[in-house]
């Protein structure tokens, strides 16, 4: 079995280029989400609206629904990228070199990390510096993490989709239907009062990221003691703690069964 | 078809180690034992055994779905054999998988490049997996693309034309300068100058000590290139030698081929033809063709033959070729 190594990174190198270089890509990556902060910007923050929690408008208290979204699309460009080398018979080809299997992983992992990495920097510069959403500096750093923590699960829901279909528009299909579905399900879009909304990865990120970084202010106390915002604005009996070790289970999990899915399905 | 020369013929090439002992006395690279691949029970490699000697260029010919492309994943390390082993400079396929990876150069059958990226970058992706300085890939690099005439190395893959394609495909499995080289059907799809630069890069490769396992379904290009040649067909080797023992040791004679005017006349041909004592064997094939081969004298042939048929468009007399001996052994044509 080959290590894990610096071809990991050369795999995420070629991987970055090659998404650079594929315009449909880019624009779901980068354009879409900030055409969606302006939608919600004009439907939700009208001069003199009523505010929801402690002075924030609804613009303020969706937009992290807004960040869950942008990074939740890791599973779509993840499935189309595996299936696609499923097709194109890339991996296959990639089987012949003296690589493993966990370095290709993990320059998938790396190279979506890079453009998450610059799906956060545009919307929290687009939404916080030009559209004004409010936020809690000192909280800021927590919820990146949050949402990357988040966006390496996605890629393991991407990995998932893509052991089980044999077309690019297939995995695009399936992939972007789960994401959206996921989306509305979990109140992310729009709150939901409905005990579902647990269920979905997307939900504990919204939640948590919405209590530290917008309306949050003590670190500590908001670590042991803070409650999560119920979709109904009533607290909920959870801590914000437990909130994050949700999240932390749900990427595990995905992450470890994209991994074993994907090996099975494609090991010959 | 004729069933007895192919069942001789399985029989005789059953043991490639009785026809290399008494030939040849040199350093095997490639020992194949009894590998077999079957998917959902289907046999698609049967039990094959073969041995490759290091610096040769061998040919595993055969019809479409003939097992060659399946043999040539399993000794790429890509498919897990059902039963038996191979083993590669003294690596188990099987146990040391990771050992022969970077001792061999695979070519697929497809063109298998990264479209979105430059031919630079697709050939510099495969050097870094395979551990390379950047400094050599860079020279090596040049090198190659500049002898597969690959122009336009920093344009996109994709705008390249299929024959670009297809070298940069073979270019991207010599980066690493490979002790082994697979190459499955190098030169599908190109057209004949195209065709022409890749076999004298092989046969310049060849020079150059790399062993070189091909798979084709052109007789040109076998006949053009292998010093051993390996015939597959149904997940068996069913023949196995030089191109001369091949057409010594399954030739029945000379051939004539027939070309009739209408498949009634094809029909009433054939029957004729049965009944003449030297003809051996006949073949029917497209366009309303017939091919038989005999023993014995062509002239008295062809007198019994005006005298037994009276239309035929085109009658023509060549020697037995390696598409014969195949056609003989398999029942098929290599393009069928």
């Amino acid at each position: 079995m080959y290590s894990i190594d610096l071809k990991a990174w050369y795999i995420a190198k070629k991987n970055i280029k090659e998404k650079l270089r594929n315009l449909g890509s880019m624009f779901w990556t980068v354009v879409f989400p900030i055409m969606m902060l302006l939608v919600y910007k004009l439907a939700f923050s009208e001069e003199g609206g009523d505010a929801m929690i402690n002075g924030l408008t609804a613009f303020d208290v969706e937009f992290p629904g807004i960040v869950v979204y942008t990074i939740g699309m890791s599973s779509v460009t993840s499935a189309v990228m595996f299936a696609m080398s499923k097709v194109d018979g890339t991996l296959e080809r990639m089987d012949t070199f003296p690589v493993s299997r966990g370095n290709i992983f993990l320059g998938a992992i790396l190279s979506e990390s890079v453009f998450m990495n610059l799906q956060l920097i545009l919307i929290f510069g687009f939404g916080y510096g030009v559209l004004g959403a409010h936020f809690v500096p000192a909280m800021l750093p927590l919820g990146y993490l949050i949402a990357m923590i988040f966006g390496i699960g996605a890629i393991g829901l991407g990995l998932i989709i893509a052991s089980f279909l044999n077309s690019p528009e297939g995995a695009n299909g399936i992939a972007m239907l789960s994401h959206m579905t996921l989306m509305f399900v979990s109140g992310s879009f729009f709150p939901l009062d409905n005990a579902g909304v647990f269920f979905t990865p997307q939900y504990w990120v919204k939640q948590v990221y919405l209590q530290l970084t917008v309306v949050g202010d003590f670190f500590t106390d908001l670590m042991y003691s803070g409650t999560i915002i119920l979709p109904t604005s009533e607290a909920s009996i959870f801590p914000i703690w437990s909130g994050i070790l949700i999240i932390l289970a749900f990427t595990s999990t995905f992450i470890f069964l994209g991994i074993k899915i994907f090996q099975k399905k494609t090991s010959l | 078809m004729d069933v007895s020369i192919k069942e001789e013929a399985q029989i005789k090439y059953s043991d490639p180690n009785q026809f290399y002992e008494n030939k040849y006395s040199t350093e095997f690279i490639i020992e194949v034992q009894d590998l077999a691949k079957s998917f959902n029970g289907l046999k698609a490699v049967d039990g094959i055994n073969l041995k490759i000697r290091k610096g040769e260029l061998f040919s595993l010919l055969g019809p479409n779905g003939a097992g060659k492309s399946t043999t040539i994943r399993m000794l790429t390390t890509v498919l897990k054999p059902t039963n038996g082993d191979a083993r590669i400079k003294d690596y188990s396929l099987i146990k040391e998988k990771n050992k022969i990876k970077p001792l061999i150069g695979v070519c697929p059958q497809e063109n298998v490049i990264f479209k979105a990226l430059t031919a630079e970058d697709n050939v510099e992706f495969v050097g870094r997996m395979h551990g390379m300085d950047p400094a050599d890939i860079k020279k090596r690099t040049n090198t190659l693309l500049e002898k597969m005439n690959i122009a336009g190395r920093k344009k996109s893959a994709k705008t390249f034309s299929g024959g670009m394609k297809r070298r940069l495909n073979l270019v991207m499995s010599l980066i690493h300068q490979p002790q082994i080289l697979f190459l499955d059907e190098p030169t599908a799809g190109l057209d004949p100058q195209a065709r022409r630069l890749v076999w004298d890069f092989i046969k310049d490769l060849k020079n150059t000590g790399v062993t070189i396992i091909l798979t084709t379904h052109d007789m040109l290009e076998a006949d053009a290139l292998s010093d051993h040649i390996a015939i597959m067909d149904l997940g068996k080797i069913i023949a196995f030698g030089t191109l001369e023992d091949l057409k010594s040791s399954s030739s029945n004679g000379n051939i004539l081929e027939f070309s009739f005017s209408s498949r009634d006349e094809l029909i009433q041909a054939k029957i004729k033809l049965g009944q003449i004592m030297n003809v051996k064997n006949i073949s029917e094939m497209d366009n309303n063709k017939l091919i038989i081969s005999f023993t014995g004298g062509v002239m008295t042939l062809k007198q019994e033959i005006l005298r037994e048929i009276e239309s035929f468009k085109a009658l023509h007399f060549r020697e037995d070729s390696l598409e014969d001996i195949f056609l003989k052994l398999t029942g098929r044509g290599l393009r069928d």
